[in-house]
């Protein structure tokens, strides 16, 4: 059954040099359950076109729909809300909150969802990354290997039923990339659900169930 | 070389825009402006009445005596003294209108002159037409000129008549300007002007009686005024004289002018320390956004010293810039706020560019830009090339070296002493430095607190499944956090406007509210000797007079302490300045305490004995057995005193500094003043019986007095909020640009909050709270501090009580807590609205 769906998904953006067409019609579909690697060049729209998966940018054409809902059609905080419980992203430049403690970053969006025992469960969530010393220290505290780890963690912590990833090795040495995917993949099997990954590395990739091409905008395998 | 490329960096850099720099360009045009419009509009009013100076004061010089005229001597020395000679004569009195069954009585100031007055500047009247015609009256009645005022509240019309004491007035005009009103001072009613001659059958100038006379001489070309002086006080009988002279037409308006100024330009530079937030708060904050730069121009072989001054140049351009806008800023201001104050004040002000005005707050502005750009600067020599490795906007930078911490100090101490010369007041000036940085470690502390509480409460088990609060505590809590520069900014401000606030409030409450609860319903003065006794059986039969206290009143001047110039021995004290009220009585009155020595017997008739009141005697210094020298009517009398007293002067009771056994003062014509005490009620019935049978006798009505006291003082109170004002509005401007310059961190965390989850409701009230949280701490801080001033100011200036104001506290806070939600919410716009794609893309 397929949990995400594009039919002739397109998305533009007006620039300073004009209307730029990033995405030009995209068809994908992906099973529950499925790995899915995103693979390309720079400026081929993978990122974009995970971007538009989670609600985060909104098709200029065609349909995304996940777990059964069209995410063109939802307003901004129904998005919100949509990812709140059903998603769980990790970014290149991991996006921790500054003023917040690695505890408090986990804990936002179990807060968020009214969790009473969300502070617990982001402190479970940290020590399962390995980060149970680091609980207090912000972010600027923290090694940018640490920081993707709290951001996986806090991906993981509402128990996702999508996992996004966009290049969340990108800014890490090896050994920390390393790390990381395994990481990643361990919480996904973990919660047994899907994962998008973007990367530019075909041997991250190869670990999916699927690898997806994009290039100019296109899928091209 | 290093100046050379700093330059070369500088200006690179700046070709970007001065964007980063706008908080500081607006801080200190704001700062700069508001001193230097302060500074313009007191030169421009003193330049105003020194121009004026002799039409204010009615002719080249003027002799002033105490309720006698000038003797025959002393008008022939005047005559030969002088070109001309204008003699004028002021008192209180009431002006009595009859309608036939009821009367309007109103207390007017009476100014009576003779044919050449005024000697200088000319009478406005309405109708318009000359003061000669107006005063000539019609069918046998003189005429008189009245204060539109006093015009409407006794309900007359031009041609009505009304009565002076026992003489019948017609009214032919509406006096619209005096040229010579600023000199009198304070006067309690509004002005009746007629011919002295036509006074003679009032029975107003009777032997006793309180009034001033006035002699103004137009001297001849090339005169010396102080020559002039110094033959007045040889020739004349010099104890009871007052001089002036052109050379200072007002000084009572002048001296104002100038203690308000001086006060004003304190005020400001309180908005100097506010606006030096704001620029230390902008370079800061621009530093810490060059960070990279800086890291990569060391790595690329830039000194310490290069970086320095590759970005004081910058900030100097910065800072110039702003200090030219204020200057300009502040000689337009008071050009069009021109009308509006000449419009309070007796002569036409004169607007100029003032170069000893823009001198002083360019000191001001530089002093102030170096003070707080200096420390933010020296950190950029602890910046090091490894910052590009890490993230280098988080980087907590050490604290600068000691040289430059040192220089800071210097130059803080230079700014309050030339602040201090600048303003002549060099004591309140060191007090006003001292509770500013006593404010400013307070504001300090109280943001170091509420970060620290609102981090604790951020990670307490309290706050969780609050999302809203918990991340707004997290950001005032965490690190970038603005609670520094927002709480001190605005803290500073509401401080000084909650200071103002409470003092005003008290001082209102202390003469509106406190007081009449003593205090008597009327002062009545002139009443005659021979009027006493039937006076005090009038008034002590009606029903509504609980107590009626007289005493004889003289006036007199203490002119010497055992022989030697009083002012000399105990130098500048009210008691001295002009004539004071002196009396008799051959027993110690009711309810008075001696304090030390004692009283004379009853039936003294030996050399004149004083009783002195004690506080004032121990501020000047004064013992039992001084010997002091009192001039009344012209007369030295020479007494010693032989006891102190206590004299409550809070109630406005009776109250003399000076009483003399009744012999000392035996011949010495005089009347008699009396305080009535009863209910309201009473007021109109006891003004319509003691008119009705004795019109020489003026009755002060104390809530009268009163009003016309708050309307003085709600006049300076407004003086002062002008001055806050501007420094509220500094204080806004910093925290405007702290919420401008937190703006592309709150974008930030609103995308990374949107893509965890969080509704735009949810991030809005987190923004609003965390405003609302600064507001709070800044507003509840500047309410103690205030509080604080304006105990010190009513416990030892003022000498009375205080008690706390509620209200304007209330309004405080409440301002507070909007003003920076306010902010903040106006930069909540692009936060909430943005795009968490572009956002995030954007970082990565």
């Amino acid at each position: 059954m397929a949990v995400i769906t594009l039919e002739g998904a397109e998305l533009a953006l007006d620039g300073n040099v004009g209307r730029v067409d990033i995405l030009r019609g995209i068809d994908l579909s992906i099973e529950k359950r499925e790995t899915v690697g995103l693979i390309g060049p720079s400026g081929s729209g993978k990122s974009s076109l995970l971007m538009l998966v989670a609600g985060l940018e909104l098709a200029t054409g065609g349909r995304v729909d996940v777990l059964g809902h069209d995410m063109t059609s939802m307003g901004e905080d129904a998005l919100a809300r949509f990812r709140r419980d059903h998603m769980g992203i990790v970014f290149q430049s991991f996006h921790l909150i500054p003023t917040m403690t690695a505890l408090e970053n986990v804990a936002t969006p179990l807060e968020l969802s009214g969790k009473a025992d969300a502070f617990d469960r982001a402190a479970s969530e940290l020590e399962a990354v390995g980060l149970a010393d680091r609980l207090h220290h912000y972010p600027a505290q923290l090694s940018g290997g640490e920081q993707q780890r709290v951001a996986l963690a806090r991906a993981a912590a509402p128990r996702p039923e999508i996992f996004l990833a966009d290049e969340p090795t990108g800014n890490l040495d090896a050994t920390n990339g390393q790390i990381i995917m395994d990481a990643l993949f361990a919480l996904r099997d973990k919660h047994d659900s899907t994962l998008v990954l973007v990367t530019h590395a075909p041997e991250l990739a190869e670990r999916c169930d699927r690898v997806v091409r994009l290039a100019d905008g296109r899928i091209t395998a | 070389m290093t100046v050379r490329n700093a330059l070369r960096f500088a200006r690179r850099e700046l070709r970007g825009g001065v964007r980063g720099f706008r908080v500081l360009l607006i801080c200190l045009a704001l700062s700069v402006g508001a001193i230097t419009a302060v500074g313009t509009v007191r030169d421009s009013i003193e330049n105003g009445l020194s121009r004026e100076g002799a039409s204010l004061l009615g002719g080249d010089a003027e002799i002033t005596l105490t309720y006698r005229f000038a003797s025959d001597a002393e008008k022939s020395w005047m005559e030969e003294t002088a070109q001309t000679v204008s003699e004028i004569v002021d008192f209180r009195s009431m002006a009595v209108v009859d309608r036939g069954d009821t009367k309007e009585r109103g207390l007017t100031q009476v100014k009576g002159v003779d044919g050449n007055y005024p000697i200088y500047g000319s009478v406005q009247l309405a109708p318009a037409m000359d003061l000669d015609t107006a005063l000539a009256g019609r069918d046998g009645r003189p005429g008189a000129v009245m204060d539109p005022v006093l015009i409407g509240r006794l309900g007359l019309k031009i041609g009505d008549a009304f009565a002076l004491g026992g003489q019948e007035f017609l009214l032919t005009a509406a006096l619209q300007r005096e040229p010579d009103n600023a000199g009198g001072g304070f006067g309690l009613g509004p002005r009746t002007l007629v011919r002295t001659d036509d006074l003679a059958n009032a029975g107003l100038l009777a032997p006793g009686t309180l009034f001033e006379s006035a002699y103004r001489l137009k001297l001849p070309p090339g005169a010396q005024p102080d020559a002039v002086e110094q033959d007045a006080r040889t020739s004349l009988n010099a104890a009871g004289l007052r001089w002036r002279d052109s050379r200072n037409g007002a000084p009572g308006i002048s001296e104002f002018v100038d203690r308000l100024g001086a006060f004003l330009v304190l005020v400001g530079l309180a908005g100097l320390a506010v606006g030096g937030v704001g620029v230390y708060a902008a370079v800061r904050g621009y530093l810490t956004e060059k960070t990279n730069t800086i890291a990569t121009l060391k790595t690329l072989g830039a000194t310490s010293g290069t970086i320095i001054a590759t970005y004081a140049f910058q900030i100097g351009a910065v800072a110039v810039a702003g200090i030219c806008l204020g200057l300009i800023l502040g000689s337009l201001i008071p050009v069009a706020f021109a009308p509006i104050i000449e419009s309070r004040l007796p002569v036409p002000i004169v607007v100029a560019v003032y170069p000893a005005v823009l001198a002083e707050a360019t000191t001001y502005g530089v002093l102030a830009a170096a003070i707080f750009t200096l420390w933010p600067l020296a950190r950029t020599e602890t910046v090091r090339g490894s910052a590009l490795y890490r993230n280098g906007a988080d980087a907590t930078l050490p604290r600068p070296r000691l040289r430059y911490v040192a220089t800071t100090a210097v130059l803080i101490v230079g700014l309050v002493l030339l602040a201090g010369w600048f303003s002549g007041l060099m004591v309140l000036t060191l007090w006003s430095a001292g509770g500013l940085a006593v404010a400013f470690v307070a504001l300090w502390l109280i943001a170091l607190a509420t970060r620290r509480v609102a981090k604790v409460f951020s990670q307490s088990r309290r706050a969780r499944g609050y999302s809203a609060l918990r991340i707004a505590l997290g950001s005032v809590g965490g690190p970038r956090s603005e609670a520094a520069p927002v709480i001190l900014s605005l803290g500073l401000g509401l401080t000084v406007l909650s200071a103002i606030g409470q003092i005003d409030a008290n001082l209102r409450t202390a003469i509106a509210t406190n007081l009449p609860e003593q205090a008597p319903s009327f002062f009545v003065v002139d009443i005659q000797t021979h009027q006493l006794q039937d006076f005090l059986s009038k008034v002590r039969a009606d029903d509504g007079v609980s107590k009626v206290e007289t005493a004889p009143m003289l006036r007199g001047v203490i002119t010497r302490i055992n022989g030697s110039p009083a002012s000399e021995v105990v130098g500048d004290h009210w008691v001295l300045e002009g004539d004071r009220g002196v009396t008799y009585s051959a027993e110690l009155p009711e309810g008075a305490r001696l304090t030390a020595g004692d009283w004379w017997p009853a039936d003294y008739t030996g050399a004149a004995q004083i009783s002195f009141a004690a506080e004032q005697a121990a501020e000047m210094g004064l013992s039992l057995g001084d010997v002091l020298t009192v001039n009344i009517l012209g007369r030295d009398i020479e007494g010693t005193i032989t006891s102190f007293r206590e004299v409550d002067f809070s109630t406005a009771g009776i109250g003399f500094i000076l009483s003399m056994n009744p012999a000392a003062l035996a011949g010495a014509p005089h009347s008699h003043i009396a305080t009535i005490y009863g209910e309201a009620e009473a007021d109109v019935r006891l003004l319509r019986n003691v008119g009705d049978t004795w019109p020489n006798v003026t009755m002060i009505r104390v809530r009268d007095a009163i009003a016309r006291v708050a309307e003085i003082l709600s006049g300076i109170a407004s003086a002062a909020n002008y001055g806050a004002a501007a420094t509220l509005l500094t204080g806004f401007t910093v925290l405007i640009g702290a919420a401008a310059a937190g703006e592309p961190a709150r974008t930030y965390e609103a995308a990374i909050l949107k893509t965890l989850g969080a509704s735009r409701r949810t991030i809005l009230v987190s923004f609003a709270m965390r405003s609302a949280i600064f507001g709070l701490s800044a507003a509840v801080i500047a309410v103690i501090a205030g509080a604080t001033a304006s105990w010190a100011t009513m416990t030892f200036v003022m000498e009375t009580d205080f008690s706390f104001e509620p209200f304007s506290a209330a309004v405080i806070i409440f301002g507070g807590v909007l003003a920076t939600t306010l902010a903040g919410l106006a930069f909540a716009w692009r936060p909430l609205s943005a795009r968490p794609a572009r956002i995030l893309r954007d970082v990565d």
